[in-house]
C-alpha cells in the first residue's frame, strides 16, 4: 500500500527529472505534463525606444522588454529545433512573395488593422492549461483573439469554416505541447515579407518550459506554395505581472500620407 | 491653434537623432525624420486608438493639428495611459514631432511639454541603459 501510494509521486519525481535533463529545470507540473499556465510577456512588435518623462524637476526613462518578439539561437535553446531564416517558396512563387513585400503597406491586411493569424500574432499573453484542453488568450493591435484547443486526443472538425487562427488540437509529446492548426482563411501571411500561404497551410506550434520561462517554436507547412516545412527561430517568454488589458479600436488613418510602400515593421 | 514658435513654423536644420521605427509602419513612408517641428497649442482631444494614439491641438490662425505617436501597447508598458495626456485636455502644450511629408497639418510626436513644465519625450533606448 505505501508503494502503491507513493508510486504517483515516484512517476511525477521521475517526469522532473526527465524533464529538467531536457529543457531545464520545470517548476510546475499539472496532470503529468509542464504547467504553462501563466500570463507570458508581451510578444507583440513595438517601436524600441524609451519614454523620458521630466515630473517636477525630476526625470526618469524607461524603456520595454522586447526579448518575447526576437528569435533565439536554437543552439542556445534546449530542445529547440534546428530553424531557417526564411520559408522557400516554389520557384514559380518567389517574384509574387517579393512583389507582396515590396507593396507591403498596400497588400498586407495587418497594415489595415487586419488579425494576423496563426503564427504571426505570435506566442499568446495567456495560457490557461487544463486537463483536457488549453486556452490562449492574445492581446493584438486589431484585437483580442483566443483559441480553445482540445487535448483530448480528438481529431480536427471536418465541418468547420476557415478562420484566422485556424482549427487547432493539440497533444502532448513528452514535455512539449504541440499544437496543430489548419483550415485557415487564405488572405493573412505568416510572416512580414510577403509569406502568403495557401488554403492548405498546416501551424504546428511547440510550446515548452525552460526554467520559468516559455519557449514558443513555430513551423509552418503548406506543399502547395512552399518547398518544404519552415522552421522559424525560438522565443523565449518571460513570465509577466502585467495583466492583460482590453486592446483599443484599430483604425488605419495612415496610409493616404505614405509617399512609399517601405515596410512597416509590425511583425 | 497652434501658436507658432518665434513667429513661424521652426523647422529645426539639424537631423532628427531619433530614427522612430513605428510598429505600424515606415516613419521615413510619411514623416520627415530630418526635420524637428515644434507647435505650440492648445490640446483638444486624445484618441487612445491603435495602431497610433492622436493628440489633437488646436489653432487659432493655424487651424486644427494632429501629432500621432507610438501605440497605446508601447505608451502602456513604459508607463503611460491616457491620462498622461488628457489631463491637458483644454490647456496650452508644447508638441516637437516630424511633420507629414506631405505637408498636412499632421505630425509624429517626439516630445509634449505640459504648461508646468512637465514633459514627455521619446528617447532612443539606450538612454535607460
Amino acid at each position: 500500500m505505501k508503494l502503491r501510494s507513493a508510486l504517483p509521486t515516484l512517476i511525477v519525481l521521475a517526469m522532473a527529472a526527465s524533464m529538467a535533463a531536457q529543457s531545464g529545470p520545470v517548476t510546475n507540473i499539472k496532470g503529468g505534463h509542464p504547467d504553462l499556465s501563466g500570463t507570458w510577456l508581451f510578444s507583440i512588435g513595438l517601436p524600441p525606444l524609451a519614454i523620458k518623462k521630466q515630473t517636477n524637476g525630476a526625470t526618469s526613462i524607461k524603456g520595454i522588454d522586447a526579448s518575447a518578439n526576437q528569435g533565439a539561437a536554437p543552439a542556445n535553446v534546449p530542445g529547440a529545433r534546428p530553424s531557417q531564416p526564411a520559408p522557400v517558396y516554389k520557384p514559380e512563387l518567389r517574384a509574387k512573395v517579393k512583389d507582396l513585400a515590396d507593396h507591403e503597406s498596400k497588400t498586407d491586411e495587418v497594415f489595415y488593422c487586419g488579425k494576423p493569424g496563426t503564427p504571426r500574432i505570435g506566442p499568446p499573453r495567456r495560457i490557461i492549461q487544463m486537463p483536457n484542453e488549453v486556452v490562449f488568450l492574445y492581446e493584438d493591435i486589431s484585437g483580442d483573439p483566443y483559441r480553445i484547443i482540445p487535448t483530448d486526443g480528438r481529431p480536427h472538425k471536418t465541418d468547420g469554416n476557415p478562420t484566422y487562427y485556424g482549427d487547432s488540437v493539440g497533444r502532448w509529446e513528452g514535455n512539449t505541447l504541440v499544437v496543430e492548426a489548419t483550415n485557415f482563411v487564405d488572405s493573412t501571411w505568416f510572416g512580414e515579407d510577403g509569406y502568403f500561404h495557401s488554403d492548405a497551410m498546416r501551424v504546428t506550434e511547440r510550446f515548452w518550459k525552460n526554467g520559468t520561462n516559455l519557449v514558443y517554436q513555430v513551423t509552418v507547412d503548406d506543399p502547395k506554395v512552399l518547398m518544404s516545412p519552415w522552421t522559424m527561430a525560438p522565443r523565449v517568454v518571460k513570465p509577466s505581472t502585467e495583466p492583460l488589458e482590453e486592446s483599443p479600436k484599430c483604425t488605419e488613418a495612415d496610409a493616404k500620407l505614405l509617399v512609399n510602400d517601405d515596410h512597416h515593421g509590425q511583425r | 491653434m497652434p501658436k507658432i514658435i518665434n513667429g513661424s513654423l521652426v523647422l529645426a536644420a539639424v537631423f532628427t537623432t531619433i530614427v522612430l521605427v513605428s510598429a505600424h509602419h515606415s516613419t521615413t513612408a510619411e514623416f520627415d525624420v530630418t526635420h524637428k517641428i515644434t507647435i505650440s497649442g492648445t490640446l483638444t482631444k486624445v484618441d487612445w486608438v491603435n495602431p497610433h494614439i492622436v493628440v489633437f491641438m488646436d489653432g487659432k490662425t493655424e487651424g486644427a493639428w494632429k501629432f500621432e505617436s507610438n501605440p497605446p501597447a508601447w505608451f502602456r508598458r513604459v508607463g503611460v495611459s491616457r491620462a498622461d495626456f488628457a489631463k491637458a485636455i483644454g490647456q496650452p502644450v508644447t508638441v516637437e514631432g516630424n511633420r507629414a511629408k506631405d505637408g498636412s497639418r499632421y505630425g509624429y510626436l517626439l516630445k509634449i511639454t505640459y504648461a508646468d513644465g512637465n514633459s514627455l519625450e521619446l528617447v532612443p533606448p539606450s538612454s535607460d541603459r
